[in-house]
């Protein structure tokens, strides 16, 4: 029955063979893959996904795992889903990362991930890194990073988070199998489980909507106000909860949502704990904070110093006794008068 | 008999004090949701929310009003800055640093006024193009931020546009009370 449905679908068999191929990565993906409960992890191998090569959790390693890297490809070309954890690193031919040597030869991330994507099925970026560069391809950059899709001339799958959640990617390849692509967002993100946000789901919304605001992390408040960037970042997090248990997310353990699914993320939502990014300028970094301050005492001080000067000057008297004096102003002051004496009358 | 041409039209007169609320409400409650405190004279962000929604609505739909006007009878002549304009700058500069006593005379708007309402026209629809993505953070989640990103970097700039926009706004609400009365009437009747 499952089998019959995903080939209406359009998926390609039930259990696909899959690549999981690490590039400038911590692993924190993997690791939090392995958290999926339900289906866990042995699940996922055993009923989901035919599982070809994983960078950190195969027994194979050196030219043994590479080979079964080439077999995949070979045997079953168009048919397998290829996960890039990591982003790509570019600068010096990609040597900032090296998945393997063959032959004597370094075989790099850059390499792998160009050589591999072509062929497969679907291509699934795992993790902000992979999905949007994240914090490898932060500032200043020494590798060249860059996101999967940056080398790929394909459409990939992002599926971001620092790390992802399990249910992402495990919803993401159960979908890929069972159903064929899923709806994507304009950031290519499964809307499955990005597709409103944070902010919006949160338990803490009537706090916002009521004004009441933490002052610091910790309190049961809503974290808006100490940099929370549940507004402007989309997952689910406040329904789906971490991890495989479904037990706590950032803003129910009383600290703000750093806004690690969006693509700008980690240099355009720090500081983590300020409403705004900062600002940067030729020789200057400051906050946005203190770009308006700055704003409002210039704006104040040359008001008030006009003032005074006009003050000072005879300028503002002179504005006013002509203005009073004038034509209109006479006229008004003339109807006033007469009114003034009706009433008395 | 000679009909005196009124030094703002009805029509502009009626625009101005359209939007001229809606962008100070549009302050108050910008102010208030990015750091939300009493001082701005709102309740809750609720409130706050639906007065700088309801302002910009207010203040995109009589500005492209205004935008129309200024077209249609050719008032952008007036508004914008041009060579004259540049070449008036320096005397209205020593005049307004109290460096001569001599007033410089123009035929409408002076120089600060004219860079004024051209930096207006250029930050109100900025500060559009960064607001709709935080308005509708579905339907325009890449529209503008496609160059930075997500909607943080938008955010950003969406703040430091109106606090541009409040600090020129400022100087505008200064000048039209001490500068001139009679100019100041002209926006009210439409003469001076």
């Amino acid at each position: 029955m499952k089998k019959q449905e995903a080939e209406e679908n359009g998926a390609a068999e039930i259990r696909p063979p899959v690549i999981f191929l690490g590039t400038n990565t911590c692993a924190g993906d993997m690791f939090s893959l392995l958290n999926s409960l339900a289906p866990g992890y042995r699940e996922m191998l055993t009923d989901l996904i035919d599982c070809r090569y994983n960078y950190l959790l195969m027994a194979a390693e050196g030219e043994m795992a590479l080979n079964a890297l080439e077999e995949t490809v070979k045997q079953f070309s168009g048919r397998y889903i290829l996960v890039v954890e990591g982003s790509v690193p570019t600068r010096s031919n990609g040597l900032y990362c090296v998945i393997g040597y063959k032959n004597g030869r370094a075989v790099t991330a850059l390499q792998a991930v160009r050589e591999l994507g072509p062929g497969a099925r679907y291509v699934v970026a795992l993790g902000t890194c992979a999905a949007f560069g994240g914090p490898y391809a932060a500032a200043p950059n020494p590798s060249g990073s860059v996101p999967v899709q940056a080398v790929l001339d394909r459409p990939v799958i992002n599926v971001p988070g620092c790390p992802v959640h399990p249910d992402w990617i495990m919803g993401t390849l159960a979908h890929l199998v069972l159903y064929g692509e899923p709806e994507l967002d304009d950031f290519n993100r499964p809307k499955l489980f990005y597709r409103e946000t944070i902010h919006n789901l949160c338990q803490r919304r009537h706090y916002f909507d009521s004004g009441i605001f933490a002052s610091k992390p910790g309190e049961p408040w809503c974290m808006y106000k100490i940099g929370c960037k549940g507004p402007v970042t989309h997952a689910d997090c406040p329904n789906r909860q971490w991890s495989g248990e479904h037990l706590s997310w950032p803003v129910k353990a009383n600290t703000p949502c750093i806004g690690c699914t969006s693509p700008e993320f980690p240099e355009g939502d720090m500081p983590f704990f300020e409403h705004l990014p900062d600002v940067k300028l030729p020789g200057i970094r400051t906050t946005a904070d203190g770009v308006g301050k700055a704003a409002g005492i210039i704006t104040f001080l040359s008001i008030g110093a006009h003032l005074a000067g006009a003050i000072l000057t005879g300028r503002l008297a002179h504005t006013f006794k002509k203005g009073f004096s004038e034509k209109g102003a006479g006229k008004i002051k003339d109807s006033l008068r007469k009114l003034l004496r009706k009433s008395v009358s | 008999m000679k009909i005196e041409k009124p030094r703002h039209s009805m029509i502009n007169r009626l625009l101005h004090w359209t939007y001229a609320p809606a962008v100070l409400a549009a302050i108050a409650s910008g102010f208030y949701i990015h750091k939300p405190s009493p001082f701005w004279g709102f309740k809750s962000m609720d409130s706050a929310r639906k007065t700088h929604f309801i302002s910009t609505y207010i203040l995109a739909f009589s500005y492209l009003a205004r935008f129309y006007s200024a077209l249609w009878d050719k008032n952008y002549r007036e508004l914008l800055p041009s060579r004259r304009t540049l070449a008036a700058l320096p005397g209205f500069v020593k005049y307004e640093l109290f460096l001569t006593k001599k007033k410089p005379e123009f035929p409408k708007y002076n120089p600060g006024q004219k860079f004024l309402i051209t930096s207006l026209a250029i930050l109100l629809p900025l500060l559009g193009v960064t607001g709709l993505p935080l308005y509708a953070v579905d339907a325009w989640q890449k529209q503008p931020p496609a160059v930075t990103g997500g909607l943080n970097p938008p955010r950003k700039i969406h703040y430091l546009t109106g606090v541009a926009t409040t600090a020129l706004i400022a100087p505008h609400i200064y000048f039209s009370v001490t500068d001139s009365l009679a100019k100041l009437k002209s926006i009210f009747t439409g003469y001076k």
